[in-house]
């Protein structure tokens, strides 16, 4: 660990202990979700093995969950898995909470600098469904004046140090695909939180105006604080994505990362419709999220079971259950590529699709 | 200034999955599920311990400072005792605060 790393903004921990505490917190993470523990490889075994042995493999969520649940390892695997995450934000709010006016006044004096500018809306207001406290986050992602940078330093642990860099972000938008034209002057980027994604984007497209949105004013106060910490000239708006309020035909790429399986479907189809809006024609919409349901394994269906509950995802099952391939075509996209991802939590749990508006 | 994150409790969900409450029990028995906790905790402060004692033990050889013998003898003064008492109640309810979530059931 190198609690001097700072080069993606990622904001100090109170003390060294902090930070030595959330390194165990990452490593223990790989090692139960990872080959350490091996929990998935074994239990997932051992659900094909019972599947064969009954003549009827898992699939329904239920069957699955009644079978891990009823095996000596699941539970376990459960109780580690709810554990890690709760000592993540545990440690992570107190460590920030107790910096909290330095850390406020941070996110102020960079609201006054540039490049690029934050434009925050004093009206608005976060709909019902937006309050959830994804990942268990405390206070979600906008009840904090924190909330940002927990969720910057919560996805570092998260992403078990393989994002430190926007690594994960930057390979994403380098595989975006160029409109049928070629021409990219405008980047839309759907529900940006901390601006990964856009800051990526404007760093492939230099010459191009970058927009990234999101609901959340503690969200893009840090993502504008660490887009100009890094001198990278990117616009942040505080709006839905499901409503953007910019004209028809906008962008020449709109972008969503890891956002729609924390929709409600009525919020998908409507978010879909709004990006088919602001997407010219010949234009492309990238997306990457979790993977349908149908190309999962036994276990990685118990684990979005398990994820969707316990690590408070309550959309995500509808998500993947749902044909999100239908829902862009129905909106006049034509799905150009579709691949299942692999990460370092396994092949098959992420999807991405690129979308090219018809013309 | 806020002194405890905001209540997990109030949140709204508009349909989907029913999400669990603060203190799922994985394990059957509420008891077991602190003690693994517990034990998840523990390693932590203990690897916390660790990477300080390391990185102390380094820099104290690289730059001379203090002799082994001279770790062993310490004696610390009030206001020293009284810093180490802190963190040590710290240390304690990081890794006993476990107990407060085993609800009272059974006779």
């Amino acid at each position: 660990m190198d609690p001097s790393a700072n080069t993606s903004g990622l904001p100090q921990l109170a003390r060294r202990s902090d930070a030595s505490y959330l390194d165990f917190v990452e490593g223990f993470r790989e090692y139960i979700l990872g080959p350490g523990a091996a929990f998935e490889e074994r239990l997932n075994a051992a659900l094909v093995d019972a599947g064969s042995r009954r003549g009827r493999e898992f699939r329904d969520p239920e069957d699955v969950r009644g079978f891990v649940q009823s095996t000596t390892l699941g539970p376990l695997r459960d109780r580690l898995a709810r554990t890690q995450q709760e000592m993540k934000w545990h440690a992570l709010w107190r460590s920030f909470d107790e910096q909290r006016g330095a850390l406020e006044q941070g996110l102020a004096d960079w609201q006054q600098r540039g490049p690029g500018a934050l434009h925050l809306d004093p009206e608005f207001q976060v709909p019902a469904y937006l309050n959830v406290h994804f990942h268990l986050q405390p206070g979600g992602y906008y009840k904090d004046s924190l909330s940002g940078l927990l969720y910057h330093y919560g996805t570092k642990v998260f992403f078990r140090g393989g994002n430190d860099q926007d690594e994960l972000h930057g390979a994403l938008v380098r595989t975006v695909p160029l409109p049928t034209d070629g021409r990219v002057s405008r980047v839309l980027d759907m529900a940006c939180s901390i601006g990964q994604s856009s800051t990526a984007f404007k760093r492939r497209f230099p010459d191009s105006e970058v927009w990234g949105i999101d609901y959340s004013a503690p969200m893009l106060r840090a993502a504008h604080r660490r887009a100009a910490m890094q001198g990278v000239d990117v616009n942040f708006k505080q709006a839905l994505i499901e409503q953007t309020g910019f004209p028809d035909g906008h962008f020449d790429v709109s972008f969503a990362f890891i956002v729609f399986h924390e929709l409600p479907l009525r919020i998908i189809e409507a978010t879909v419709r709004e990006a088919a809006r602001v997407t010219r024609p010949g234009g492309v919409f990238g997306v990457y999220d979790f993977a349908g349901s149908g190309g999962m394994s036994p276990f990685q269906r118990y684990h979005r079971w398990f994820d969707a509950r316990h690590n408070n995802e309550p959309y995500s099952q509808d998500f993947c259950d749902c044909d999100f391939d239908a829902i862009l075509a129905r909106y006049g996209f034509k799905v150009a590529a579709q691949t299942l991802d692999s990460r370092k939590g396994g092949a098959g749990y992420m999807s991405r699709w690129f979308a090219t508006r018809a013309d | 200034m806020p002194t405890e994150p905001p209540d997990p409790r109030a949140q709204t969900p508009e349909g989907g999955t029913s999400i669990s409450g603060p203190d799922p029990v994985y394990l059957r028995d509420p008891v077991l599920d602190a003690t693994v906790r517990m034990l998840v905790e523990l390693s932590a402060q203990l690897w916390v311990e660790r990477e300080r004692r390391l990185v102390l033990e380094q820099l104290l050889e690289s730059r001379g400072v203090v002799a082994r013998a001279a770790l062993e003898s310490f004696a610390p003064d009030a206001a020293q005792v009284e810093a180490i008492r802190t963190e040590r109640n710290r240390f304690i309810e990081d890794v006993f605060k476990e107990l407060r979530r085993i609800p009272v059931t059974g006779a």
